[in-house]
């Protein structure tokens, strides 16, 4: 009686909390779930679930995977509980849940999305024991915080309830080592793509070795990473099969095959990027696994779309500027950012401002992660010019000639904003502004129209030559 | 006159975390004609049979550790010699700690003996993960470029005072929150936690190294006006102090 009568002044408070919060403009998704946890530690387990209910978790792809599952499932007439205007720590996970209760605490919705911190897996996993938990991918990330992926997949398999049932990306050897024999599971993998290599390369690679036998893997097709089809030739390990596959992914006419549990249907291609190709699977596989009827799934593709805040392209003049999130402190997201940028076809000068804003004054950033990215990527003869800006310019600076970047191709400057006035944009194609996470507002924005009002000057500018001369010539 | 230099990176594939692969792939580039052997897991080391300059073994996940000491117990011996002998030797990060007594991780249940080249033993704790900065004189550079770095780590090591350290912190923690001597240095062996990666992060160490390295020939930095002004700009910061932390000072030992 009194446990019970605990989670209910548990949730009355952070209801309470979450409408004061609210009345004061501010969401209200991550206070109330720390005064829950502050209340009840283990409210997350106590509080009433609605009747199913899905973790997404993984380095990169979880947020996009979890709005697409909401997204779906409200349009199958469920009612979804889920985190995704909140945090997906804790706290986060504690307000969504307590959110889809009543004051009585009787469960609201029928089912729940929760996206999960995958670092957070020891304190969310044993009390929300999901029915089915998804993992995209373990690929490195912060050093201070993540360490390495096999790390992170410590974390998680040490908290799966056994009988959670996991949907689980088969191109990464790491992920999908995930849980034990007990949980079922199912895979989702990609098909091998034109740009696929059959060997690893790049600074980041996890994976080199038969976890059997530890001798050199082969691989049927290699992405990025550790992520791709790998095998043993010494022992005959294999990546796992996958039930879920996408193949024969057509960016031109935006249409994707998708192989669902042993049916082939052709599906709308949500985004081209690699990533979102995962995703997109990722989402059919679990929709299958929730027995949505598969021509269902493939016409929820029709409407969903993934976010797109990391990547922002506008025309000016005759140039194209582009905004890209380059998540500093990340290696990998960065070798991804790096990758994209180079597959873009004209010249091209880049901004880069990537240092860790939270450290900038108070501590002193450890570039050691810049290692861990492929700023190889960025060593290409269409990249005119890189200025870089902030605290790390140096370090920045070092990392790109050790990447084979020609010094003289590279400026540095302390202001990260005056970069945007450095950048030389004559005979230029496409002008990159690559920013981090923390320092979007501050440096990205600012940037981005600065370098806007310089293009639109340059253009207005070859406009007024073009008027002038044809007036001349006219005269 | 100067002499091809033979380096040899033990297990590339599992000690490779943490950007530190580039303290090899920088002292590439200063030296060109170097010959960089990558030895495998399932690899008989190069040092066994031939002449080794350097000897580097990059950080490792704590299986990968595991496997490092098991695929390294043979040459146990051999490695003694070397480093009897004066051979170069360079463990960066939790990588010292295979060639310890003891790793100890009590979260993951396991107790193991290492290869007991040095009298140490780690402690692992893998929801207690140490980050932090770490400066220091060394010998060979002086303290007018005191070595920069840090630390990221689940490990925490001790040692007897008698063995000696890589350096002396002047701020920053040591092997561990108790002392301010930081890694291992027996004749030419250096074995440090600290990652940067220690050799493009501190160039003036670096052309010291080269230098021990081949005495014959003046040593030369990749890069080097972009080095030297990268490593000024951390020291600057370094000298700061409001940049540093409560968790970033030796704490009073409360060892006999």
């Amino acid at each position: 009686m009194l446990r019970v009568l605990r989670v209910l002044l548990t949730i009355w408070a952070v209801k309470l909390s979450a409408l004061a919060i609210r009345a004061l403009g501010r969401p209200g998704t991550h206070t109330p779930g720390l005064i829950a946890r502050k209340l009840h530690p283990g409210i997350i387990g106590a509080v009433r679930h609605p009747a199913r209910v899905i973790a997404v978790t993984g380095t990169n792809g979880k947020t996009t995977v979890s709005n697409l599952l909401a997204e779906a499932l409200e349009a199958e007439g469920l009612r979804v509980a889920s985190n995704r205007s909140g945090s997906n720590i804790a706290a986060g996970v504690a307000t969504a849940l307590i959110g889809a209760v009543s004051w009585t605490g009787r469960p609201k919705a029928d089912i729940a999305v929760i996206e999960m911190d995958e670092r957070s897996a020891a304190i969310i996993l044993p009390g929300l024991s999901p029915d089915l938990l998804v993992c995209m991918n373990l690929t490195r990330d912060s050093i201070k915080r993540n360490a390495h992926p096999a790390y992170v997949a410590w974390i998680i398999s040490s908290a799966l309830p056994v009988n959670t049932s996991l949907v689980l990306n088969a191109d990464d050897l790491i992920a999908s080592s995930l849980g034990s024999e007990s949980n079922p599971r199912v895979y989702f993998a990609v098909d091998r793509l034109p740009t696929d290599g059959d060997r690893p390369s790049g600074a980041a690679v996890d994976i080199e070795i038969c976890p059997v036998c530890d001798h050199t893997l082969s691989w049927e097709y290699w992405r990025f990473n550790h992520i791709g089809k790998a095998y043993c030739p010494a022992c005959g390990f294999r990546s796992p099969e996958a039930a879920y596959r996408a193949r024969d992914v057509d960016a031109a006419s935006g249409r994707v095959t998708l192989e669902l549990d042993g049916q082939s249907r052709q599906a709308r291609l949500i985004n081209d990027n690699i990533v979102n190709v995962y995703n997109e699977i990722a989402v059919a596989a679990v929709l299958d696994q929730l027995s949505v009827p598969k021509d269902r799934i493939v016409a929820a593709f029709e409407l969903l779309s993934p976010p797109t805040t990391r990547f922002a392209a506008e025309v000016v003049g005759d140039v194209q500027l582009v905004r890209l999130l380059t998540k500093g402190l990340v290696g990998v997201a960065c070798s991804r950012a790096f990758e994209y940028l180079t597959s873009f076809r004209g010249r091209k000068a880049v901004v880069l401002n990537i240092d860790e804003a939270s450290e900038r004054s108070t501590d002193v950033e450890n570039t050691a992660w810049t290692y861990d990215a492929d700023y190889e990527y960025l060593a290409d003869d269409s990249i005119a010019q890189i200025v870089i800006g902030g605290a790390r310019r140096h370090d920045q600076a070092l990392r790109l000639a050790i990447a084979g970047v020609d010094p003289a191709r590279i400026v540095t400057v302390e202001s990260e904003t005056a970069a945007a006035d450095l950048i030389e944009l004559d005979g230029v194609d496409e002008v990159f502004n690559l920013h981090s996470v923390h320092n979007a507002l501050s440096t990205g924005t600012p940037v981005q129209r600065r370098l806007r009002a310089r293009l639109e000057g340059s253009a207005e500018r070859e406009s007024g030559a073009e008027s002038n001369s044809s007036s001349s010539a006219a005269s | 006159m100067s002499r091809a230099l033979t380096i040899e990176v033990l297990f590339p594939e599992i000690a490779n975390l943490h950007g530190d692969n580039a303290n090899i792939a920088y002292l590439a580039q200063c030296r060109p004609d170097a010959r960089v052997i990558r030895t495998g897991l399932t690899d008989t080391p190069a040092f066994v049979s031939s002449s080794v300059d350097l000897v580097y073994l990059g950080p490792l996940t704590e299986l990968g550790q595991l496997k490092a000491i098991e695929r390294l117990r043979p040459y146990r011996d051999q490695i003694v010699s070397l480093i009897e002998a004066g051979t170069v030797f360079l463990f960066t990060q939790n990588a010292l700690e295979v060639l310890g007594a003891r790793i100890r991780n009590d979260d993951m249940s396991y107790d193991v003996p290492g290869l007991g080249v040095f009298e140490l033993e780690s402690t692992v704790r893998m929801f207690g993960r140490y980050n932090g900065k770490v400066m220091g004189m060394v010998p060979e550079v002086g303290a007018e470029h005191p070595v920069l770095g840090y630390k990221s780590q689940f490990s925490m090591v001790t040692a007897p005072q008698s063995l000696p350290g890589f350096l002396t912190a002047d701020r920053g923690i040591g092997r561990d929150t108790a002392t301010a001597v930081e890694g291992v240095r027996v004749g030419n062996f250096i074995g440090t936690s600290l990652l940067g990666p220690l050799l493009v992060v501190n160039p003036h160490f670096t052309r010291s190294l080269l230098a021990q390295l081949d005495p014959d020939s003046e040593p030369t930095l990749a890069h080097e006006q972009l080095a030297l002004a990268a490593y000024e700009a951390r020291l600057s910061d370094f000298r700061v102090q409001r940049r540093w932390h409560h968790f970033e000072r030796v704490l009073p030992t409360r060892r006999a």
